[in-house]
């Protein structure tokens, strides 16, 4: 399949199911919701290496937060709930409460919960105050700047996880500026966060390595400085390559995401340097989800 | 669909006790039901009809009317008029309309329910009844006029709003909750207050237990009034500043008191 001169390759990313929650998390100005949850989902880019991916969904208005001011919605997804129950209390307690004028609520209802006040309000050392309105629980504790507002816990979602496309691209500029054009689109989907920094994968990985211990490493198929020493994926006019990840609520959150991507993506054009694109998978024996592209852009 | 409707057949001679007269309640009219010190089938001193599970309608309130929507898990139930002691006592969900007045220990022991009474109520609203340690836990209870003595006694979660004035003792032994008051307090309010939140118009009429915090600009006030629309009402969305009286600090309480400039 070409379109418009960029070829979408036969390939489909494989996809593993997660459970995630979805927190929002509001401040006095939108400039410190923002701080608060970029800090929150921090380090989290791959659940291999940092126990969960996170990262902003989106930013909410003041008329759409719990207590009326700018906020915004993050997701967190863990490989399991016993996983995202630890994570999520931490990375709250680090980095949301201690954030200047932040509170935090729960995002989602249903499935499992993850602690948010049941855990964070022994901060207040036994003169946090508990309020029960409208069937929820929530907390206040007390704070040197005035009180830490939170729910008492958030719902989950079983989700998925490692949705990807990657761009291949004339030019390292070339590819970069594409990807970062896909990411601009793929943003306003609703559902999905991309975890990693400025939601661009630079060095995707295959499963193993050579050395012991490893459980990834480059994925030399589409490195273009290896393509004379090994198998290679990438035609002769391909000098970088760029990957996206995707992480959602549901396989159609996912897959309205990579559609996203994809479309703005070929509306730049062989022109801007995108040659085409393709998607990471391990064979479709690991994970349960495929999303395929060209099936995708049907 | 309206629900069934009981339309008294006559003025009471005695005190009624609607206890189990609640929607979706089977067989209505040969219900038994107390009658002064006898009892008699529902049918003797109510007229039935309509139809539906999810509704009941008494056509005409009488202050005689005890312990009305007492228990009531679900449904609605509706009063065109006054009604006696311990409505919605110990009710665990479904709501209640009171079209006018309610005696003592009105959701008294609440547990879920929503209440709505547009008059006044008599002593101890939402407290715990005899023999009993815990008021109102859970669901919400607004008044549109005034209460009597002791309002939210040993209240232990949930919302009271109160509209108009709250006479002496309110939030005595108050345990936890949120107890809001739209009128003036008659005195000795927070009296033994161990946690919970007044949200009041003044200061006037608390114990002396309760010592000045300060004015805030609490977050949980912009919370409240999305959460409650009892609550929003009674104070304007635009709820963020308050200032904090803490107490009863005589009996060591960690409750709060919250003044809410008009």
């Amino acid at each position: 399949m070409i379109l418009n001169g960029v070829e979408i390759r036969d390939s489909f990313a494989e996809a593993f199911p997660m459970v995630g929650t979805r927190l929002i998390i509001t401040a006095d100005t939108p400039k410190w919701a923002m701080i608060a949850a970029k800090t929150m989902t921090g380090f989290a880019t791959s659940v291999i290496g940092c126990g969960c991916e996170a990262g902003v969904e989106r930013e909410l208005a003041p008329e759409d937060t719990p207590d009326g001011r700018p906020g915004v919605a993050v997701l967190i997804f863990a490989m399991d709930i016993k996983g995202l129950k630890a994570v999520v209390p931490l990375r709250i307690g680090q980095c949301v409460l201690t954030s200047p004028t932040s509170a935090c609520y729960a995002g989602m209802e249903g499935g499992d919960v993850v602690s948010i006040g049941k855990a964070l309000r022994y901060f207040g050392d036994g003169w946090q105050i508990a309020k029960n309105v409208d069937g929820r629980r929530i907390w206040r504790v007390p704070v040197m700047e005035g009180e830490f507002v939170c729910d008492h816990e958030s719902g989950t979602v079983s989700g998925v996880g490692g949705g990807n496309i990657l761009i291949l691209g004339t030019s390292r500029g070339e590819a970069l500026a594409a990807a970062e054009v896909a990411v601009e689109a793929m943003q306003k989907v609703e559902g999905c966060i991309l975890p990693f920094p400025g939601g661009i994968v630079r060095s995707g990985s295959k499963v193993g390595s050579k050395y012991k211990g490893m459980f990834a490493s480059s994925n030399n198929a589409y490195c273009p400085t290896l393509r004379a020493q090994t198998e290679t994926k990438l035609p002769p006019e391909v000098a970088s390559v760029q990957e996206i990840v995707i992480d959602g609520v549901s396989f159609d959150a996912v897959s309205a995401c990579t559609k996203a991507g994809i479309e703005a993506l070929v509306a730049l054009g062989r022109d801007k340097g995108v040659v085409a694109i393709d998607a990471g998978n391990y064979g479709g024996n690991l994970g349960p989800y495929h999303f395929k592209l060209r099936e995708i852009m049907a | 669909m309206t629900g069934f409707v009981l339309t008294p057949r006559g003025a009471f001679d005695a005190r009624v006790d609607l206890t189990g007269v609640l929607p979706g309640a089977s067989d209505l009219e040969r219900l038994s039901i107390g009658y002064g010190f006898r009892r008699v089938a529902l049918g003797e001193l109510f007229s039935v009809s309509g139809s539906g599970a999810e509704r009941l309608t008494i056509a005409g309130g009488s202050p005689l009317l005890d312990r009305v929507a007492a228990g009531l898990t679900s449904g609605e139930l509706v009063v065109d008029g006054d009604v006696g002691a311990e409505l919605a006592k110990g009710a665990t969900g479904g709501s209640v309309v009171v079209n006018g007045s309610a005696g003592a220990y009105a959701a008294s022991e609440l547990a879920g329910a929503h209440v709505t009474i547009s008059g006044d109520v008599g002593e101890r609203l939402g407290a715990a009844g005899d023999g009993a340690r815990r008021g109102l836990s859970s669901g919400t209870v607004v008044v549109g006029g005034s209460a009597g003595l002791r309002a939210g006694e040993r209240q232990r979660g949930g919302v009271i709003v109160v509209k108009g004035d709250v006479a002496e003792g309110a939030a005595t032994d108050l345990i936890a909750g949120t107890f809001a008051v739209g009128g003036a307090l008659r005195g000795l309010a927070g009296r033994g207050m161990k946690r919970g939140t007044l949200l009041l118009r003044s200061a006037e009429g608390l114990s002396s237990g309760f010592a000045d915090a300060g004015e805030h600009d609490l977050v949980m006030l912009r919370v409240l009034v999305r959460r409650s629309e009892a609550l929003a009402e009674l104070f304007g969305e635009g709820l963020t500043r308050a200032r904090r009286f803490a107490g009863d600090l005589n009996v060591a309480g960690k409750g709060e008191a919250l003044i809410v400039s008009a």
